[in-house]
């Protein structure tokens, strides 16, 4: 047996920014545990697909510089806070100060403040599932905090930009925990991009706490260039009646994945996640996602798909846990793959895991190809071939799109998903 | 409810029925493995070089893997130094001529089992080989099979009579060292059934083997292999069986598959084994490797199984579909009851062009049961218009019990189609209520239900198995309705 490799210890040197008292004990504290932890390999079970993208080598180990630039340029107008190389940009950042939510940096955190949020982060996450999300436990430099208090409702989307700026080689670490009060409701819009054309990782961190009746909607979008490595983690913890949506966008790069951890706790707590993935030529996604039924009488609604072109690959892991006293459980999986190509390669592997006997659960997955009556229809209409194609690989995900409750965002993520079809297929 | 749950139960908790000893003199090898006991399995055998080499060469690769540890189960680790790895009725002389020759108790096993050697007793169209311990005890319809060309013995005997068959053959679909218990089975095997039938005959009836462990403390380690031809059909059906015990008894068999063009094999097993007490106490552990190779073009591999037995089921028939056109089908019911555990399903390997498969897995837990299906279906690059259906259906009857789905899915080839389906459930009070109200009783109406849910499987088995296969059904799930 060879030996697994391991995580090289200049991931692990002391980062360079102060931070409050707690949180610097707590990373020090999580930065001793991953002391030698094995890398995952193609035998690691979650990492069966993606281990031989991930590629840690000593140079990204550095912390990327956070310069306090004044951040990229929106292309939405409304709150938005901006993050660089994982430090938050206060002055590139327009938050509402509104009664009842707090949105801290954590650098600004007070003792207090700073011991409450160091007892939460990672508890919305199994840390043994997400192996390489706990490396940002130890290494984040900055985050977000946000609390909303009972009935508080932010009365617009909040959009938290994270800009990794790979002028050097190095890595960034964006941290988010997010706590809803009772029947609080927020909606969140993460986007993940990059400056800079060295190689780079960005590992991040999100979580959220609903409770009793909390809504909280959650949109991320991967938008990182094919220098960057990302690696990110999302969790989520619903008491009762909440509500949990999540819309994932991603767009493919040299290693790309995503843990979606969701626990419904309380009777009555539902999620909805909805992601779409496309990639082109050589590049990678990985989604895994679980979802939690710990309590009775919860909801959960799954839909993921997944579009691969040229020499791409493409990984969906969806998983349904329905714990044994979690009956009348309701939960549906859908996973939907389109093979464009036959260098191209998709897996998928929907799991149900099932100890409770009144539930209903159901999941489905498909594979396949362009319909060639239906492009054989378009054409016979006067639309050319590669339109035709355009077009029908765009329906298979617009569907989801649409869904996207943030107007401007939707419209973003389809004019890009138009430009990924318009260059794939001209290339064909 | 209550009333419905307390009928339900009783009918879960019938007994297992082939319990039984037969009290047979055996010669029995000490416990444990090491090369020595191999050479002397082998030369008890009279084997040929080439199988003893081929066996050490499997037990020094086997002593470097470890036991395997992802399959959705859990038992106490086995103990390889504490089984006997050959057990065999005593016989006075080396081959046996006749059935007439075979130990009368042997035969009187057999028949209280449901399985009648003496050929003009035994079902009309069903050649049987039988499998008592290590050793294979009787073969019959011997001859009318050898008149249509087609070979059906032991496999010890076909390592004699039929070494370049063997030769070719053995371990072409399943190399020694593929995983840990068919590595181990290579090292060990003492017995099982070879079938290989010539270029364009269909087998004139039903092969079969039933297996039977007697003796305490030892391991079930067989071998089969079956071969078709060009052109030919042979359809294969397998039982078995195992008296009751506290301990626990390792069964680890493989089963290699070659199909040519054109060629058919339908593989159907009935698997009974000892599964335990209603507290999960002894029970067989069922780990076995079973794969087909459709290599011809239009060649086709079906399994059919029918899972009731075995405390630990670890088993997945896979079909490789290399040929042109091949198709590969798997047809599984597994009802797991009291303590059992399952982690049962296939692989569909589509390497060639066209091919195609189907898999229907219908999982039944009960009592303190889990039950998962596993699965993979992998299109290679080459596998341009492969197409694969599944459909993995999970039933569950009481609240302790749990069902698992772990579907692998794997595409390289932007030319394949692929649909997955699966759902969990349970029997509904308003299919209850449905047959009650229509003077139906629990029992009968669960067992109704179930049939109902397992009907897809169960139209797949030959005549014989499939009333068999519905009986067995309704003796497993005795008690275990609520």
């Amino acid at each position: 047996m060879i030996a697994a490799p391991r995580l090289s210890s200049s991931f692990l040197q002391a980062s360079g920014h102060a931070l409050p008292e707690p949180l610097m004990a707590l990373r020090k504290q999580r930065g001793t545990a991953l002391i030698d932890m094995p890398l995952p390999t193609r035998k690691t079970e979650n990492w069966k697909y993606s281990s031989r993208y991930l590629k840690l080598d000593d140079e990204l180990a550095t912390g990327l510089p956070a310069a306090g630039k004044t951040g990229p340029e929106l292309a939405v107008a409304g709150y938005h806070v901006v993050f660089h190389n994982g430090v938050m940009v206060p002055e590139a950042s327009d938050y509402p100060d509104v009664d009842g939510i707090t949105i801290q940096r954590f650098a600004d955190l007070d003792d207090d403040e700073a011991l409450e949020l160091a007892e939460r982060l990672d508890n919305t996450l199994d840390s043994n599932a997400v192996q390489l999300a706990r490396l940002n436990s130890a290494r984040f430099e900055d985050g977000l905090y946000i609390r909303l208090k009972a009935d508080a409702v932010l009365d617009q989307p909040l959009y938290i930009v994270c800009e990794t700026d790979a002028s050097t080689p190095g890595s960034a670490y964006p941290r988010i925990y997010v706590d809803a009060g009772r029947h609080s409701k927020i909606t969140l819009v993460e986007e993940y991009i990059t400056s800079g054309a060295e190689s780079a990782m960005v590992n991040t961190v999100t979580e959220f706490a609903l409770s009793e009746g909390a809504q909280v909607t959650s949109i991320r979008l991967a938008l990182d260039g094919d220098n960057v490595q990302h690696i990110g983690a999302t969790g989520a913890r619903l008491k009762n009646n909440a509500r949990f949506e999540s819309h994932t966008v991603g767009f493919g790069g040299p290693l790309r994945r995503h843990d979606l951890q969701v626990r419904l706790e309380g009777p009555g707590a539902e999620c909805v996640l909805n992601g779409v993935v496309v990639t082109q030529d050589k590049q990678h996604y990985d989604n895994h996602t679980t979802i939690e039924h710990v309590a009775p009488h919860c909801n959960s609604d799954e839909t993921y798909r997944n579009i691969a072109a040229d020499e791409s690959h493409a990984i969906f892991n969806g998983r349904i846990h329905i714990h044994p006293d979690a009956q009348k459980s309701n939960a549906n999986m859908s996973n939907k793959n389109l093979l464009l190509s036959t260098g191209a390669e998709i897996d998928t592997k929907p799991e149900l895991e099932i100890y409770a006997d009144d539930v209903k659960c159901a999941h489905g997955a498909t594979v396949g190809q362009l319909n060639a009556d239906s492009i054989f229809y378009l054409v016979s209409r006067g639309i050319g071939r590669r339109e035709a194609r355009a077009l029908l690989s765009m329906a298979f995900i617009n569907e989801l799109v649409e869904r996207i409750p943030v107007e401007p965002v939707k419209e973003t993520v389809q004019a890009r998903l138009n430009l990924f079809f318009e260059q794939t297929f001209n290339e064909a | 409810m209550a009333n419905t749950d307390k009928q339900v139960n009783e009918l879960i908790k019938r007994e297992y029925e082939h319990g039984f000893v037969t009290e047979i003199e055996s010669d029995t090898f000490e416990p444990g493995l090491s090369e020595d006991v191999i050479r002397r399995l082998s030369a008890i055998k009279n084997e040929p070089e080439f199988m003893l080499e081929w066996r050490l060469k499997a037990y020094r690769r086997w002593l470097e893997m470890d036991e395997p540890e992802w399959a959705h189960v859990h038992y106490p680790k086995v103990d390889y130094d504490s089984i006997s790895y050959y057990s065999a009725p005593k016989k006075k002389e080396d081959m046996l001529q006749s059935l007439d020759e075979v130990d009368p108790e042997l035969l009187r096993t057999y028949e209280k089992l449901g399985i009648p050697l003496h050929e003009r007793a035994a079902l009309a169209g069903v050649a049987v080989d039988a499998v008592f311990d290590s050793v294979s005890v009787a073969t019959t319809f011997k001859e009318p099979l050898a008149k249509a060309g087609v070979i059906f013995c032991s496999i010890s005997e076909a390592v004699k009579e039929h070494p370049e068959l063997v030769k070719k053959y053995l371990g072409s679909v399943v190399p020694a060292g593929d995983n840990f218990f068919a590595c181990l089975n290579a090292a060990t095997f003492s017995d099982g059934t070879f079938v290989y039938v010539p270029k364009g005959v269909r087998c004139p009836m039903e092969l079969s083997t039933y297996f039977r462990i007697n003796a305490a403390n030892t391991g079930q380690f067989e071998r089969t292999l079956i071969i078709a031809e060009a052109g030919s059909y042979v359809s294969y059906l397998e039982g078995c069986t195992a008296p009751m015990r506290d301990e626990n008894q390792l069964h680890a068999a493989v089963v290699e598959l070659v199909a040519m063009d054109d060629a058919q094999i339908k593989y159907s097993t009935v698997q009974n084994w000892y599964p335990g007490d209603e507290n999960g106490k002894g029970g067989i552990y069922n780990f076995v490797t079973k794969r087909g190779a459709c290599i011809g073009k239009n060649s086709k591999i079906s399994w059919t199984q029918v899972e009731t037995g075995s405390a630990i089921t670890w088993k997945y028939p896979s079909c490789i579909l290399r040929g042109e056109n091949s198709v590969g089908e798997f047809y599984s019911v597994a009802l797991t009851n009291n303590y059992q555990q399952a982690d049962t399903g296939t692989k569909m390997i589509h390497l060639g062009k066209n091919t195609s498969s189907t898999i229907i897995s219908k999982g039944i837990s009960a009592g303190h049961s889990s039950n998962a299906y596993r699965g993979l279906v992998k299109f290679g690059p080459g596998a341009e218009g492969a197409r694969n259906f599944t459909q993995c259906d999970s039933l569950l009857i009481g609240d302790k019990s749990a069902a698992h789905t772990f579907p692998y899915i794997e595409t390289k080839n932007k030319g394949a189609i692929l649909e997955h389906e699966a759902t969990t459930s349970k029997v509904s009070d308003e299919q209850m209520f449905l047959c009650r109200q229509r003077g139906i009783d629990p029992e009968q109406a669960v067992s109704m239900i179930v049939n109902g849910f397992c009907r897809e499987v169960f139209k797949e088995l030959p005549m014989e198995f499939a009333v068999e296969a519905g009986k067995l059904l309704e003796v497993s799930l005795e008690g275990s309705v609520g």
